[in-house]
């Protein structure tokens, strides 16, 4: 999952470095939605939360 | 046309300066994870992606001209950046809280700071700053560049520098997703801080 969006933020750069395309955020974008992901199922909700809140 | 303090040129050339940092902030944390031997947790990959999309956002300024929705790039990731560096923040701001058994503890060990500190900060605080600087920056540029559509004239010698400065940020961005499938694959990155490369296992 990591490796996919590290992948998408690539491909976005390298577009807009090569053609100079307007389209770029939406790899970006994909990117954050899969590092969002990530987020919330690092996040051990029966053991840290109740605590942490 | 609103006038403003900032020309175009001078936006692109700080979104320049700005996007280097944080090339820069990477290939710290290259230099750092390989003099350490310690590879970045989940958390810590999250802010890295978190930073280059930030980056993104500069380079579309520098690339394609300053734009509100290109700012827009740069605040919906430092919003998710700066969410994951508090939440890591947390996680370790309490030394009293024994992640083990998800208990507090008396033991002010219980729960130490994750990875190395750089100028006696840790990573993630760090993150929490950088993150918070990048805010203040974007509303800043907002509040004084002059928000016009008129295509601006483009000196060569700032296409040139653009063109190698995002290039940069190509290659940058290009190791460290390699780096991040060496370390996690196609599955879940390790948390545990050692040197345990996914593709040497």
């Amino acid at each position: 999952m990591m490796t996919a969006a590290m992948i998408l933020l690539t491909i976005s750069c390298v577009f807009l470095w090569w053609q100079k395309a307007q389209w770029v955020w939406l790899p970006v974008l994909a990117a954050l939605i899969i590092g969002t992901i990530i987020f919330v199922q690092d996040v051990d909700f029966s053991t840290n939360l109740g605590i942490q809140l | 046309m609103r006038e403003g303090i900032l020309s175009p040129e001078l936006e692109r050339i700080l979104n320049l300066i700005g996007m280097l940092g944080i090339v820069g902030i990477i290939l710290g944390s290259f230099v750092y994870q390989f003099s350490y031997h310690e590879l970045p947790c989940t958390l810590c990959l999250l802010q890295r992606v978190a930073m280059l999309a930030v980056a993104v956002g500069a380079a579309m300024n520098v690339m394609l001209g300053p734009d509100s929705r290109h700012y827009g790039v740069c605040l919906v990731s430092a919003v998710f950046g700066i969410a994951v560096s508090i939440r890591q923040s947390l996680l370790h701001i309490n030394p009293f809280f024994d992640k083990k058994t998800g208990q507090p503890t008396l033991e002010a060990t219980a729960n130490p700071p994750f990875g190395q500190e750089v100028f006696g900060l840790n990573l993630y605080i760090w993150g929490v700053i950088i993150f918070t600087v990048t805010f203040l920056a974007v509303g800043v540029v907002q509040l004084l560049r002059e928000q016009s559509n008129w295509p601006t004239h483009e000196p060569a010698w700032l296409s040139r520098l653009a063109s190698l400065g995002v290039g940069l940020l190509v290659v940058v961005m290009a190791a460290q997703a390699v780096m991040v499938f060496m370390e996690c694959g196609l599955g879940d990155c390790p948390n545990d801080g050692g040197w345990n490369w996914w593709i040497f296992r």
